[in-house]
């Protein structure tokens, strides 16, 4: 059994997943004969991609979390973080971020990039939402940590 | 829609030395209440972030729209904390 499908149902033991999404998780790390291959970031992004059946539109943006000890320092089991957040609700913050005064823009800018997230807020306009929104729907990013490290990052959407 | 309920979970242990204890604390806000409460404060809010809006040139009733929006979009939120020391669920509804 590999770490991607023990990971899983740790967290369907835990109660952390819901046995559908435990299903679904398991289902895209099965190899499939169109792509061998899950090994790559971009194959396991594509088996994601296809196990949740692109017919609707994402519903939901999801980031699941999981670190280890040696990265929180809290003994006793890794700690995991689970948020889903409505797309409904992105959609909302873009327009929220969409009102912030002109003049505030430049302040809010050098502080995003000063934390190293190149945004500018003034690119970010009402007819460019939805284009936005619906390129999040083909989001996934997954991190693993290094051997020492066993962070796990994964944020897709559902 | 807007959220109706909040369902909070929150699971710690205390760390005495003679007996650990395994706490757990489990809430179901009913927000419809809190929603109930809080619109005569925000009738009473209208006027003056109107009129705030128009000292920092933001469209008033834009700003109404979207805070509404992102209340009603708010519903089937879900955060999940789990750490060895304690677990935190927050569910709306």
């Amino acid at each position: 059994m590999n770490d991607d499908r023990k990971s899983i149902l740790e967290m369907l033991a835990a109660g952390k997943i819901t046995t559908d999404e435990a299903e679904r998780l398991l289902t895209a790390l099965d190899p499939k004969p169109a792509s061998p291959a899950t090994d790559t970031p971009d194959a396991y992004a594509s088996a994601f991609t296809s196990a949740q059946g692109r017919s609707k539109p994402p519903k939901y943006l999801r980031v699941l979390v999981e670190a280890d000890e040696s990265t929180t320092g809290l003994r006793g089991g890794p700690t995991t973080v689970n948020v889903r957040v409505p797309m409904q609700l992105l959609r909302a913050g873009v327009r929220l971020a969409g009102l912030i005064p002109p003049q505030a823009h430049d302040q809010l800018d050098e502080a995003f990039s000063k934390h190293g997230v190149p945004v500018t807020l003034s690119q970010i306009k009402p007819e460019n939402l939805e284009e936005l929104i619906d390129h999040l729907g083909d989001l996934t990013v997954d991190v693993d940590g290094k051997d020492e490290n066993k962070t796990r990052v994964r944020v897709f959407c559902e | 829609m807007i959220p109706w309920s909040a369902s909070i979970r929150v699971h710690w242990t205390t760390h005495r030395p003679a007996a650990p204890r395994q706490r757990r604390l489990h809430l179901w806000v009913p927000l419809f209440l809190v929603w109930l409460l809080l619109l005569p404060l925000v009738l009473i809010l209208f006027p003056f972030v109107a009129l705030a809006c128009i000292f920092v040139r933001i469209n008033a009733l834009r700003l109404y729209a979207t805070a509404w929006s992102v209340l009603t979009s708010l519903r089937h939120t879900f955060v999940e904390v789990h750490s060895p020391a304690a677990s935190v669920r927050v569910h709306l509804a």
